[in-house]
């Protein structure tokens, strides 16, 4: 609780980049309002998460009350409400990579980070304690052809295998 | 052997076809200059009627005919390239996307010449980064060759595409959902009519069209009609007086995948058969086909018995099925057919935006009701009834035998056909999302219904053999218009 106070309290603004990203943005469509989800995106790739803070400020930005800036992100399933690790897992389980045993890939992630699986309302829960990764299943990715298939952050890895899938594991560790 | 036929994907392998210079060698926007330079916008959209060239998302509507309900003197209209690709099993909007996004420019180019469009945006699913960086920087290279902006090639034409991030909801795929999600909203579908192509986003007249669709339009232009349609079947409908013509024409990039031996995108004229085209696809992965999906998850399914139903959009309506996005998902033996609807209705209940009720509960309830009887709780009664089916005098009605009562297959069936009637082809709800649920949810149950039992009987999953798995055709009315009719021969 004390957390989220503390986060209504911290003012968000976009950085200078971003700031320049969105003002290309907004003359894009004839009304501000449709600018809702690159804008989003924009303030999750600053700080990885869309606060209270967050919300106020494109709600303000775009001209619409704060609420229906939350009725947007609590529908589209790539905006987080909660913190998550610095890369996110999506493991795709939907039927073409299920039929290419997307099962093994994740139970080898889930032993290999000793962690479980997030849920929408739950992303602590997929979350390792150092707040390095978390791991997630999602619906089919596009990439039936190369499944089972996981992405990283915004990279694809295919074909995947526990040797695969350890090697991606040791190159995000040293980084 | 049936040949693979690259029109859309011929260079896509070429190194640098993403940059204008290169995809230029390849006769990059040749076809947009002689659509301008030669054709009145009026011009193309007859020639895109003719062409007989059908929606690739999935939905399979005429374009040409869509393009005529669009109100010429609204303005402005825009036009939605939907690459919002999340249909399970298909992917070869990425690949166009991500190695030929120049194509694609020049696909829209033209159809904002026919349809007097200045503004496209292109609805890009949120999880292609690369697709979508790639096609950002194509469009920075095509405003600074002077191909999109004000006034292109001193035509006085102007055009602009700006690309549009979705976050992850399968439902914006949905063309009204797409344009709700496109206006900063929910991607909640709209109720049709009016439909977008009169009211779409902002208000104005709308066309959505996918990728595939518009990657189409410069080979019709640049080769014209008649080349155009001499590929693929073109079918005669005879339910009318003189029959009209039912053109399957053009090529169509079939993404398969599964029990295949080298699953990916192919592409071939439109008409070959499952079989077939499993051969091209390297064979199967396997001893025997146990089930084929032909057009995306949504799709029912296709038997052993149907492996020579041919992969178009008339021949797929006929067998009480569709191509839908073409998305072929390939079973083999050992894939249990209960398990692949637990994981497909998984995706479903995911995935409804919530508006309907019969939707919203509807999909869940048939997810827990394929769930109990995977985990092997599924209710069965110990009561028998009169068995219903083909009986001897050929019609369907009573056979005169008793049949088991499973009322988790009962209820399965009875819940699904709420939400949308797969017989009636009716709908309780506002998108079609309710039919592509109970489309598979009844078509696998019905088709495959003795392991469903075995499940249910046992107490566990049980993975029969494909002969004993699969219901005949002759059994069961899932297939009843299998057949094509005699009608429908080759024009
Ligand atoms: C639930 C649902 C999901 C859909 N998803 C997609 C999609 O991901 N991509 C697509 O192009 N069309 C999708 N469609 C079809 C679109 O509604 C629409 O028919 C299509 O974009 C029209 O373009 P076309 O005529 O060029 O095919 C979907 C339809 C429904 C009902
Ligand atoms: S049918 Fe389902 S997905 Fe479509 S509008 Fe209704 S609730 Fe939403
Ligand atoms: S099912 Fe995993 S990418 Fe399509």
């Amino acid at each position: 609780m004390s957390d989220k106070l503390i986060q209504i309290e911290t003012p968000f603004v976009f950085n200078g980049e971003n700031q320049r990203e969105f003002d290309a943005l907004i003359g894009r469509y004839p009304v501000k309002e449709a600018a809702m989800l690159p804008t989003l995106h924009l303030a999750q790739r600053q700080v990885g998460y869309i606060t209270p803070a967050v919300m106020k400020y494109v709600a303000e930005q775009l001209e619409v009350s704060v609420m229906k800036v939350k009725d947007v992100v609590t529908f589209y399933p790539m905006f987080f409400e909660e913190p998550v690790g610095e890369y996110v897992i999506r493991v795709c389980h939907t039927l073409p990579c299920a039929l290419r045993d997307c099962k093994g890939v994740l139970d080898h992630l889930k032993a290999k980070l000793d962690t479980d699986v997030a849920s929408e309302t739950n992303l602590a829960k997929g979350t390792t304690p150092d707040g390095k990764f978390t791991l997630m299943k999602v619906e089919c990715l596009a990439s039936c052809d190369v499944a089972p298939v996981i992405m990283v952050n915004g990279d694809l890895h295919k074909n995947l295998t526990s040797e695969k899938v350890d090697e991606i594991l040791n190159d995000l560790s040293e980084k | 052997m049936v040949q693979e036929r690259r029109i859309l994907y011929e260079h896509l392998d070429v190194p640098d076809i993403n940059t204008f210079d290169v995809f230029r060698q390849y006769d990059g926007y040749t076809r947009f200059e002689k659509a301008i330079a030669e054709y009145q916008p009026d011009d193309i959209a007859k020639m895109v009627m003719d062409s007989g060239l059908k929606g690739r998302g999935g939905a399979g509507f005429s374009t040409g005919l869509k393009w005529s309900f669009v109100p010429r003197d609204i303005k402005p209209c825009y036009l939605c390239c939907n690459a919002d690709e999340s249909e399970p099993g298909t992917f070869s909007n990425r690949y166009v996307l991500e190695k030929n996004p120049h194509l694609l420019i020049e696909g829209i180019l033209i159809c904002c010449y026919a349809m007097g469009i200045e503004t496209t945006y292109v609805y890009i699913r949120g999880e292609f980064t690369l697709g979508k960086e790639m096609l950002d920087a194509a469009i920075k290279e095509a405003y600074e060759k002077g191909y999109l902006g004000k006034d292109i090639r001193g035509t006085g034409l102007n055009v602009d595409i700006y690309t549009h991030p979705g976050a992850g909801a399968y439902i914006c795929g949905e063309e009204t959902g797409l344009i709700e999600s496109l206006e900063g909203k929910r991607g909640q579908p709209r109720n049709k009519p009016p439909f977008p192509a009169v009211e779409g986003v902002f208000g104005k007249p709308t066309v959505v069209q996918n990728v595939e669709t518009l990657c189409n339009l410069p080979f019709i232009v640049g080769n014209g009609v008649e080349w155009y349609t001499q590929m693929g079947p073109t079918y005669a409908d005879t339910r009318s007086d003189p029959p009209t013509p039912d053109p399957n024409t053009g090529t169509k990039l079939y993404c398969i995948s599964g029990d295949v031996n080298e699953p990916g995108v192919y592409e071939l004229d439109l008409g070959l058969t499952c079989s077939e085209l499993i051969e091209v696809a390297g064979g199967l992965r396997g001893e025997e086909v146990k089930a084929v999906i032909p057009g995306g998850s949504s799709a029912p399914i296709l038997t052993h018995y149907e492996l020579d139903t041919r992969l178009d959009f008339t021949s797929l309506t006929l067998a009480k099925s569709m191509l839908g996005s073409g998305g072929i998902i390939v079973m083999n033996e050992t894939r249990n057919i209960v398990d692949c609807l637990l994981n497909i209705m998984k995706f479903y209940a995911h995935e409804s935006c919530g508006q309907c009720t019969p939707c919203r509960w509807g999909t869940p309830w048939v997810r827990d009701i394929v769930q109990r009887i995977a985990d092997g709780n599924g209710r069965k009664s110990t009561m028998t009834r009169p068995k219903f089916g083909v009986a001897e005098n050929g019609r369907w009605g009573d056979t005169g035998e008793t049949e088991e009562i499973y009322e988790d297959l009962d209820l399965l069936e009875s819940v699904a056909n709420n939400i949308a009637n797969v017989d009636t082809m009716t709908w309780n709800t506002i998108c079609v999302f309710g039919i592509a649920v109970s489309w598979p949810a009844v078509s696998y149950m019905r088709k495959f219904r003795p392991e469903f039992e075995a499940a249910i009987r046992e107490g566990e999953l049980v993975t029969l053999p494909v002969a004993e798995a699969t219901v005949p055709p002759e059994e069961n009315y899932a297939y009843q218009q299998r057949f094509v009719p005699k009608e429908f021969a080759d024009l």
